[in-house]
């Protein structure tokens, strides 16, 4: 009776086909290279352009030739080195002090309704708050000292943080909550092993974010908040403005421009690294 | 003997069942669009016991479990558990997607109090329990629906509770693999001695596996009847008597989805 309902049929086997194709590494690395030297390329030439068809006197606005020159000298000058050490730790210091207290603040936030009404929205307007403007303030409270400078650097990046963390916690999926809870999660356990982990993504672009807002919170507190015994990157910008000094003066502007790609270069990857392996990637169609 | 007895509804408890629902009503929505997912539902569950729940879609039955889960709070009518630990299995996996199939487990494990040196052999026990040892490092986004509702069935066995609630664990698998997940199921409940309450749209599924199944009305959800399956064990799907029980319990299921005035 099953035979005449459910009928056997066999079929040949297909055949293995489609040979597939081999990339290499090198193919890869190039791949992810050319685009981004693609732009540079474009840029150079139209500068070239602008300085060839003589829009701005020569002295003002230096070839790119003339701006590699005085990057190549200022590479292998220690002065150079120094500052950019002074600015870099500057960076990490304030940096990592925003981390620290947007992480705190954030988690505080996102736990207690309290909290949210009195200064959530207040984070939100920092986030808003040009961070230039704080430093006539910050230099009347600290006067021309790296307090100042660090002070405006965390008002500048601890909201992205804090706001990363908050955004994060309030979007974890309701039903992931009850899984865990209903698998013996509670308090402090349902936030170590489920809301932190699953706010992640969010944290991780806050702090892209914050890192943004510190750089430029930094670029803007070195020309303001120059302090005579420490050279800086910034400061150096405004050396190089006063003695009319062009090319030296873009070449600190590109120096700058890279670090800031580069540390964001690495928050991408960190959190492109983290979505992938959760599935959360870019599908294309 | 008849396969199938139908029983008088349990509205009179009988001594310390291990879950005893009462009147339970749940409204959902804000006034002027309520929907009424329960209605007066009372129902009560023996120690030991595998009650099935049939009904069809929208009459309440996910509402319920989340009910007797402590996740939602009900409108009227209580639940009772008698304190006991209540174990759930959602209608979708939820795996948490920043673990791998072991850490899923291994965070069940954890949360119930299972000392680290344990967990790795209970892991792998577990794994095995669903078939899927091969998977152990893959991410949940990896697996195919079926296989991440097995990972989802280890890790609510991974807990230590003494009733299990169940919704639709098995509506994605093929016939091969929910045979076998039935016949794990059974044996858990039986070496454990849990309570089990078990949702499925499949009657021929409750006739497999229930002692006694709730046939759950539509608009408003509430219980229509009760029957107690009297198949000895062990049974199978394609048992000629678990078909019979399915049909009537089909009948059942389509006579109540008559409107009702
Ligand atoms: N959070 C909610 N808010 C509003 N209405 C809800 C909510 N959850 C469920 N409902 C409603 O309650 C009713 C019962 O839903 P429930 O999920 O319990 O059905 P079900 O019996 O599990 O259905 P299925 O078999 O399709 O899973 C439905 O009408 C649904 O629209
Ligand atoms: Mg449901």
């Amino acid at each position: 009776m099953t035979d005449e309902l459910v009928k056997p049929r066999v079929s040949a086997p297909l055949t293995e086909r489609g040979a597939r194709v081999e990339v290499g590494a090198g193919a890869r690395l190039w791949r992810r290279v050319w685009p981004p030297l693609m732009a540079v390329v474009i840029v150079l030439a139209l500068w070239q352009v602008v300085v060839t068809v003589g829009w701005r006197p020569i002295y003002v606005l230096p070839a790119p030739a003339a701006v590699g020159g005085a990057l190549s000298e200022m590479l292998v000058d220690p002065k150079f080195w120094s500052a950019l050490g002074t600015t870099l730790a500057r960076a990490f210091i304030g940096f990592g002090i925003s981390v620290l207290i947007g992480s705190i603040i954030g988690l505080a936030v996102s736990r207690s309704r309290i909290l949210r009404s009195a200064i959530g929205s207040l984070i939100t307007g920092l986030q808003t708050m040009p961070s230039i403007a704080w430093f006539p303030f910050a230099i009347l409270l600290f006067g021309l000292t790296e307090q100042a400078i660090t002070f405006v650097i965390v008002l500048g990046a601890a909201p992205s943080i804090a706001n990363g963390v908050v955004s994060g916690i309030d979007d974890v999926s309701p039903q992931l909550q009850r899984v865990a809870h209903v698998l013996g999660a509670r308090g402090m356990r349902m936030y170590r092993y489920v809301m932190i982990p699953a706010a992640l993504p969010s944290y991780l672009a806050g702090l892209k974010q914050g890192w943004a807002f510190a750089w430029r919170s930094l670029m803007a507190g070195e020309l303001l908040v120059i302090i005579a015994a420490r050279p800086s990157l910034g400061a150096n910008l405004q050396f190089n403005r006063e003695f009319a000094n062009a090319p030296g003066l873009l070449a600190i502007m590109i120096v700058i421009l890279v670090i800031g790609v580069m540390v964001d270069s690495v928050f991408t990857r960190i959190a492109n690294g983290v979505r992938t392996r959760r599935g959360m990637g870019v599908v294309r169609l | 003997m008849s396969i199938l007895k139908l029983s008088e509804p349990s509205l009179v408890a009988q001594p310390g069942p291990t879950i005893r629902i009462t009147g339970l009503t749940k409204v959902f929505g804000r006034r002027g669009q309520e929907t009424t997912a329960l209605s007066e539902v009372s129902i009560s569950v023996k120690e030991q016991e595998f009650l099935c729940i049939v009904g069809r879609s929208g009459c309440g039955k996910s509402t319920m479990l989340n009910i007797i889960a402590d996740l939602e709070t009900p409108t009227g009518g209580s639940v009772d558990v008698g304190g006991r630990k209540v174990g759930m299995m959602f209608q979708d996996a939820n795996l948490f997607p920043w673990l791998t199939v072991e850490g899923n487990i291994d965070l069940a494990l954890k949360l119930s109090g299972v000392a680290a040196e344990l967990r790795k052999d209970r892991i792998q026990e577990l794994l095995e329990t669903v078939q899927l040892a091969h998977v152990a490092t893959k991410r949940p986004h990896e697996l195919s629906g079926g296989m991440r509702q097995r990972v989802a069935l280890a890790r609510t066995l991974a807990q230590d509770c003494e009733i299990l609630l169940m919704d639709e664990p098995f509506a994605a698998l093929d016939a091969i693999t929910r045979d076998a997940m039935h016949e794990q199921t059974e044996r858990i409940w039986g070496e454990r001695a849990l309570t089990v309450v078990f949702v499925t749209h499949n009657v021929r599924e409750a006739a497999r596996l229930a002692d006694r199944v709730v046939v759950m009305k539509p608009n408003p959800g509430r219980v229509g009847s009760e029957s107690l399956i009297t198949i000895p064990r062990p049974r199978t799907m394609e048992d000629p008597r678990v078909a019979e029980a399915a049909a009537l319990l089909h009948d059942m299921l389509h006579t109540q989805e008559m409107p009702d005035d």
